[in-house]
């Protein structure tokens, strides 16, 4: 098993040498990767994503913790022995080689013979759709072509761990797509081991087997990408993956009534009695209708709709129910039937309520 | 038209006085160079001094002797001062900032002091009566000062390839330090990551990065060296002299009829530096591969 293991992984930087104040501190770290894993790191810009990269590649090095490869210790290994691959968010091709020899550089690097590297490159030029651009300098490729350059130097040097750091936020969102496909394709089929970080939602959801919830230098959660939707441990979370419906409210012997007492509902759900919020999807969130009677035991809620959300085939409602927003996702035919003023009824199944504590 | 011209007006003082100096002088000697001597009565044109130069043995031991000193000189300060710029460069990588800073503007001395003075320096610091040649013999290294090997008016000319070594070091440093900072720490990164150490960073990255400009520098210092005149009056000796020196002795020799053969020589030093001018702004041209970085 040559999984990557982070533990315990600890990072300070201090403002300036002198004064020893820390202005960023990444809080101790574990995260276990299979071999083969495609993990995505995703969280809001300076929360320490690209530290914690750096600290895998061995470009940083640790105030504490360990970073095994397989059953192996590399924490103080330098990143030249380690044979990872790094995509870093600009191309950073160097600009006095060839296409071709800046993807070759690892090979190179590795000894590979001549023939063999540029034999090598070239099949990899040709996966990432750049047949052709060998004698080419970078400064002669758009922004997109240097990012797929950058992605064939990674990928043909055979890493053990591929790292990448918010490699397709340059391009625009066609070329990102099409990456995105690219690198899934070529990920599952090479089976290479891939720690992902970006700060894209659908981005992370649409590659990863896992996903790592950053925030303010802590791993917050860490799952599928259906666990995370469907049972984010905290608001924190909840909203980073764009949940709105997050409701604060008291729980007291299985009675639940939100802070401003606009919804009051009886929970057969085990949950600690005290503060708790309640976390509602989207689609969970159901309007009655006559054709679908809602469940004996289903929470009702009653609401104003105050707008209308065209998405993408289908509708956010956005419902006022006491003094709370609700967003709630609706069929066409479903959202056909409401208007803005329009009060409706609405119902949540119990299985589909979410308690978190904070 | 008035518009268009008035800053080629305002220019012509300048222009003129440039042209008519250079120019004019380097037209002069050549006509002297070909026994053109209106004061002697000498109004024919000939070839007479050329010959008489291009046959004669002081001559070829004196461009031997220019040559090799010119190459050896310019390939020292190249190789020095290469290596001090990937020193300096590797330094500033390492955090070592502010020492790497330190040792950049200590090694940019000797480019504030005029030629003359490092002549001075080096005659002073490697006599055999000098301070390193007196050091070792009290040090005891040396029996005698006289054991002190002959570096200064020596006829290999060490003295004048020291002077032009330590003196032209911190020039091809000038030269070839800016390429190596406009490397981006990010791309030491990428390096380290795709399985490069210092010396393959090195040999991968910086080397060819600085090696178009360290090629030119390398030449400006040879051409320059090939024909500057005081560190070999200074530091040479008498017979073979590099060129201008010799140049110099036939002028100064008291009969007028030498002149038109050292002029003939100086015409030859500047057909060469035109022709080596020309080479070095041909591959100046061809290795052109700083354009385009951001
Ligand atoms: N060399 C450094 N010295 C001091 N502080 C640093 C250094 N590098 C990063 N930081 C700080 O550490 C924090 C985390 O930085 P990091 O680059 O890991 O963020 P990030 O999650 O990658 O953000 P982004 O999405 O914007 O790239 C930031 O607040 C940043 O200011
Ligand atoms: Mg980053």
């Amino acid at each position: 098993m040559n999984g990557l293991r982070i533990e315990q992984i600890e990072k300070k930087y201090m403002t300036a040498e002198t004064d020893q104040k820390e202005s960023f501190t990444l809080e101790p770290i574990d995260l276990a990767i299979r071999e083969g894993e495609f993990v995505s790191l995703l969280g809001p810009s300076g929360c320490g994503k690209t530290t914690l990269l750096k600290l895998t590649a061995g470009l940083l090095q640790p105030d504490a913790g360990k970073i095994r490869f397989g059953n192996k210790d590399i924490t103080r290994m330098p990143p030249e022995a380690r044979r990872f691959s790094m995509v870093f968010q600009e191309p950073l091709l160097f600009p006095h080689m060839t296409i071709g020899d800046n993807v070759s550089f690892g090979l190179k690097m590795q000894k590979v013979a001549k023939k063999e590297r540029q034999f090598e490159a070239t099949r990899m030029l040709e996966v990432v759709g750049l047949a052709g651009y060998e004698s080419r300098f970078p400064e002669e490729l758009s922004g997109g072509q240097q990012q797929r350059a950058a992605l064939a130097r990674a990928l043909v040097a055979k890493p053990r761990v591929l790292l990448m750091d918010e490699p397709f936020s340059a391009l625009d969102p066609g070329l990102r797509e099409e990456m995105r496909e690219l690198l899934s394709g070529i990920q599952r089929e090479l089976g290479v081991t891939v720690l992902f970080v970006t700060h894209d939602r659908e981005e992370a959801f649409e590659m990863s087997d896992r996903i790592g919830i950053m925030s303010d230098g802590r791993l917050l959660q860490v799952g599928t990408p259906t666990e995370l939707y469907e049972q984010p441990a905290s608001t924190k979370v909840a909203s980073f993956l764009g949940l709105k419906n997050i409701i604060k409210g008291n729980i007291k012997a299985g009675h639940f009534a939100s802070e401003d007492g606009g919804i009051e509902f009886h929970t057969d759900k085990t949950v600690i009695d005290g503060t708790q919020f309640l976390i509602l999807r989207p689609e969970v969130v159901l309007p009655v209708t006559s054709s679908r009677k809602p469940p004996n035991d289903s929470v009702h809620l009653k609401g104003k709709v105050t707008k209308l959300k065209f998405k993408q085939g289908s509708y956010i409602a956005q419902i006022l129910a006491g003094n709370q927003q609700l967003e709630c996702l609706l069929s066409r035919e479903e959202a056909e039937k409401l208007e803005p003023e329009k009060i409706i009824e609405l119902y949540v199944n119990q299985n589909e309520l979410q308690f978190v504590e904070h | 038209m008035w518009q268009k011209s008035k800053p080629y007006l305002l220019l012509l003082p300048a222009t003129g006085a440039i042209v008519l100096l250079f120019f004019g002088g380097l037209f002069d000697g050549m006509l002297k160079s070909l026994g053109y001597f209106p004061a002697i009565a000498e109004r024919q044109l000939h070839l007479t001094a050329y010959t008489e130069l291009l046959s004669s043995d002081s001559f070829w031991e004196s461009l031997s002797l220019t040559l090799r000193v010119a190459a050896i000189s310019s390939l020292l300060a190249g190789i020095v001062g290469g290596m001090l710029a990937i020193a300096l460069f590797m330094m500033n990588q390492s955090a070592k900032v502010k020492e790497s800073r330190l040792l950049q503007r200590l090694f940019q001395l000797p480019l504030t002091i005029p030629h003359l003075v490092a002549g001075y320096v080096i005659v002073l610091l490697f006599m055999q009566s000098g301070l390193f040649s007196k050091f070792l013999a009290t040090v005891g290294i040396i029996d005698q000062i006289t054991d002190f090997p002959v570096l200064v008016n020596d006829p290999f000319g060490w003295g004048i390839i020291l002077a032009y070594t330590w003196k032209e070091v911190p020039f091809v440093l000038l030269m070839v330090y800016p390429l190596l900072a406009r490397i981006r720490d990010s791309w030491r990164d990428v390096s380290r990551v795709y399985g490069a150490g210092n010396l393959s960073f090195i040999r991968e990255i910086a080397l060819p990065i600085m090696m178009p400009s360290w090629i030119i520098a390398v030449f400006i210092v040879f051409v320059f060296t090939f024909s500057a005149f005081e560190i070999p009056f200074l530091l040479g000796v008498t017979y073979p002299s590099m060129l201008p020196v010799y140049s110099f002795q036939l002028y100064m020799s008291g009969t007028l009829a030498d002149r038109p053969e050292a002029l003939a020589v100086n015409i030859i030093l500047a057909l060469m530096t035109i022709v080596l001018g020309l080479i070095a702004y041909y591959f100046s041209k061809r290795w052109n591969v700083t354009k385009g970085w951001q």
